[in-house]
């Protein structure tokens, strides 16, 4: 009983955006004997989800869902160490590997920013190269890293064709078939997308979450 | 193969080659469609209803668009289907075409008066001696040496003969003598001033020896037709180089038919105007005088000029005017602050105050300027276009038939239009009025959500608010929020301190304080310290004519502006993120 109703408040927790609690949440999980593993995916992975469902539905806005991704942070923060220290899982934890930023010439990154931080919240690995980044930057990174994502940001309509550039150099490279490349910002659209040979869209960050597990063939 | 159209309402029939892209053929028939979001299929600003002919099936994404604006399966937006056969469509009420508002100018601000081109009437007598012409009139004149056309010394003795015993000299700046009329014609000496905006245009007939402003218009700028904000105008550019010509011609043909507007309406000729000043900002400017844009577009902003030498008419592209009449453009600040602020700031008496004070440009980009002692920067924000009502379901600009107020009465709303005409959708400051009150009300949240059981916000019958719109209205509100906020915090003050707030920008003095206060988009101090500057530009544009002493303090005040970059600031985001709620200052 004091464990599922411990679980149910790692959920609150997310849902109402409160880092401190769900940081303490997680201690008190541990205390208790529970696994780290457990925790995440019956405590918190829960109130994540559920945070992107009420910002599909329209009542949660970027505030709200900036603070259920900082609980998230929060909790992962004491439990990562754990679950490293006990080896369990330890590899197959992260969901994929994505490697995000925001295009050469432009330097707009909240939204890439939201994106990077609500990916992480559920579990991907995220490598956020920041913003005015070159094609070459990208790709370095993306190999480095072994990434299953390229996310490409941008805001103005002026760079969107810095995302058509990313990908006609990567398939000059040979490296096309390596990654899956995303691209989002407030210009872009599945059309363009498509025109550009990207392999998916998304319109925001929740939507951008949906569409990394659909391209892994998870749940979204 | 032709087709042929008809629009409703007004029965407009336009016959257009076949496979004619519908936003193209309205275009023709002077409907412009409001392509906002530049064609791309998602504003859905241009969505038509076909009435009668072949229904096209739905391009991709575009059901799911139209649906989520509540519109019919009749329903097509223009900028995605082509003419395929003969068509009857209806286009909505707000997208009809209404007068512009004219801005009102703010109060008077006693700016020295010394106008750039005065007349004087001198005997037309030769002189005695061998004195050369133009000497003889420089010693009439008082003047130890005038710049002179050619063309004014070939028409001299042609003057002369019609002169009676006086002639006119017509003199820029005390430097230039840009033209001799005979007789005596010293009470006819005008300029036009022009404030360059990315919706709109406006223009005012200035007395230059009175310094009266004689009557002033504003229109819609056609580059409108082509894309919403700036970075899609840069973006047509990049596209297609030609494109640069067709935006060029667009605004330049507007401000053609503002001036004989004005001119007429004040009973003045094209050739008794011998000054223009024209304020816009930083992209109205350059695409206004064909000068590239590229480098705008893309990090780190930089623009082609800050400031501009005298320009002449035809250069400008102005031929209206006196072939000499000198053409001033007011001096950007930085990349996304232009000259529409740096006149501004001078034509309001912002420069001249010790502060702390706030100047605040509200529209799609907004300008914020800070004086705090000798203190003096700017920044921009991308507020979005929500002020002006194109990214919001029932959202049109302050033109005629907009909602451009709402007020309680008893548990409903009361509401005022633009030209008391009947209400077709709702602008910017209606916007504000009807956020605040739905605040007020409970009917929404201070984290916007909706709370009545529909998700939606009605006003009327047909006009509703719904969680996307206010949604854009968050980001409007949090972006300019930012903004101060930021401002404030890199000088260490606080919002308390702030002597005065001065509020350009379309709004006029329409905004309610109040209002704006309660939803967080202006500071919570006594209201006694806004002042309502209406078009500053405009007014901006005026003193660049009026007062020389005026336009070197455009000049200096252009140059001594620090510009503060928001994205760079520590804390950018989380301030950002944090204005998006609707709360008042603390």
């Amino acid at each position: 009983m004091e464990r599922d109703e411990l679980l149910s408040k790692m959920t609150d927790a997310v849902i109402n955006g409160l880092p401190a609690d769900a940081g303490e949440l997680a201690r008190r999980g541990l205390r208790l004997g529970l696994e780290p593993t457990d925790i995440i995916d019956r405590g918190f992975v829960p109130g994540i989800r559920r945070a992107g469902e009420l910002w599909e539905s329209g009542d949660y806005f970027l505030p709200e869902l900036v603070s259920s991704a900082e609980a998230m942070k929060a909790a992962m923060a004491v439990l990562q160490p754990e679950i490293e220290k006990s080896g369990s899982r330890n590899e197959g934890r992260s969901l994929a590997r994505v490697v995000i930023g925001t295009v050469e010439g432009d330097i707009h990154d909240i939204g890439k920013n939201l994106v990077a931080a609500l990916l992480s919240a559920n579990g991907f690995e995220v490598h956020d190269l920041g913003a005015n980044v070159s094609p070459e930057r990208f790709l370095d990174k993306a190999l480095e890293v072994d990434a299953d994502f390229i996310g490409l940001s941008t805001l103005l309509t002026t760079t969107m064709l810095s995302q058509r550039r990313f990908l006609e150099r990567l398939k000059e490279t040979g490296h096309r078939s390596r990654f899956k490349v995303l691209v989002g910002g407030a210009p872009v659209t599945g059309q363009w997308a498509a025109d550009i040979g990207a392999d998916g869209f998304a319109e925001n960050a929740v939507a951008a979450v949906g569409l990394c597990r659909k391209l892994l063939g998870e749940r979204p | 193969m032709s087709v042929l159209i008809v629009i409703k309402p007004s029965g407009t029939k336009i016959r257009v080659r076949e496979k004619t892209l519908l936003s193209d053929a309205l275009n023709k028939a002077g409907l412009s469609p409001g392509l906002y979001c530049q064609g791309r299929g998602v504003c859905g600003k241009c969505a038509v209803e076909i009435l009668e002919g072949k229904l096209p099936n739905y391009a991709s994404g575009e059901k799911e668009l139209l649906g989520r604006l509540g519109l019919s399966d009749r329903h097509r937006l223009a900028c995605r289907h082509v003419a395929e056969s003969d068509l009857c469509l209806r286009i909505p009420e707000s997208a009809l075409p209404g007068r512009i508002s004219v801005v009102e100018f703010g109060p008077e601000v006693a700016l020295p008066f010394e106008p750039t081109v005065k007349k004087y009437a001198v005997s037309a007598a030769r002189s005695e001696d061998d004195v050369s012409e133009t000497d003889n009139l420089f010693r009439r004149l008082g003047a130890a040496s005038l710049r002179v056309p050619l063309d004014v010394l070939r028409k001299g003795p042609a003057v002369r003969k019609r002169s009676g015993d006086l002639l006119t000299a017509v003199v820029a700046e005390e430097r230039d003598l840009i033209d001799i009329e005979p007789g005596d014609t010293t009470g006819r000496v005008f300029g036009l001033a022009f404030d360059v905006g990315t919706t709109t245009l406006a223009a005012a007939a200035v007395d230059l020896a009175t310094g009266r402003v004689l009557s002033r218009n504003a229109c819609l700028n056609g580059q409108t037709a082509y894309g919403a904000d700036v970075i899609s105008r840069i973006n047509l550019v990049l596209e297609k180089p030609g494109r640069a010509e067709t935006l060029r011609k667009a605004v330049l043909s507007d401000l053609a038919g503002l001036a004989e507007t004005v001119m007429s309406s004040a009973g003045i000729a094209g050739t008794e105007v011998y000054a223009a000043g024209i304020a816009g900002n930083t992209v109205m400017s350059h695409l206004l005088l064909g000068l590239p844009v590229e480098s705008l577009a893309v990090a780190p902003f930089a623009s082609t000029f800050t400031s501009l030498p005298v320009l002449s008419p035809s250069e400008a592209g102005l031929r209206f005017l006196h072939p000499e009449a000198p053409v001033y453009i007011a001096p950007n600040i930085r990349s996304f602050i232009g000259g529409d602020t740096s006149a501004g700031l001078v034509a309001s008496g912002f420069v001249r105050l010790k502060g702390p004070a706030l100047y605040i440009d509200l529209g799609t980009n907004g300008e914020i300027v800070l004086k705090s002692g000798r203190d003096f920067a700017a920044t921009s924000t991308a507020a979005g276009p929500a002020f002006e009502g194109m990214n919001i379901s029932c959202g049109m600009l302050a033109r005629t038939g907009a909602i451009c107020r709402v007020e309680p009465e008893g548990d409903a709303f009361r509401y005022l239009t633009v030209d008391d005409a009947p209400a077709r959708g709702l602008c910017g400051t209606g916007l504000i009025d009807m956020a605040a009150l739905s605040l007020e009300r409970g009917l929404m949240a201070p984290t916007g959500a909706i709370a009545t059981a529909k998700k939606t916000l009605p006003l009327i019958r047909g006009l509703s608010l719904n969680q996307k719109d206010i949604r854009e209205l968050q980001l409007a509100v949090g972006a300019l929020r930012t903004g101060m906020r930021m401002m404030l915090d890199a000088h260490g003050l606080r919002s308390r301190e702030l002597k005065a707030i001065f509020v350009a920008g379309a709004f006029g003095s329409r905004l309610s304080i109040d209002n704006s206060v309660a939803l967080g988009l202006l500071p919570d101090i006594p209201a006694s310290r806004f002042r309502f500057l209406g078009n500053a530009s405009l007014s901006g544009a005026v003193a660049l004519l009026l007062s020389v002493p005026a336009r070197r303090a455009i000049e200096e005040t252009a140059r001594a502006v620090r510009h503060l970059s928001l994205a760079s600031q520590p804390g950018f985001q989380d301030v950002y993120i944090s204005s998006l709620k609707f709360k008042k200052w603390s």
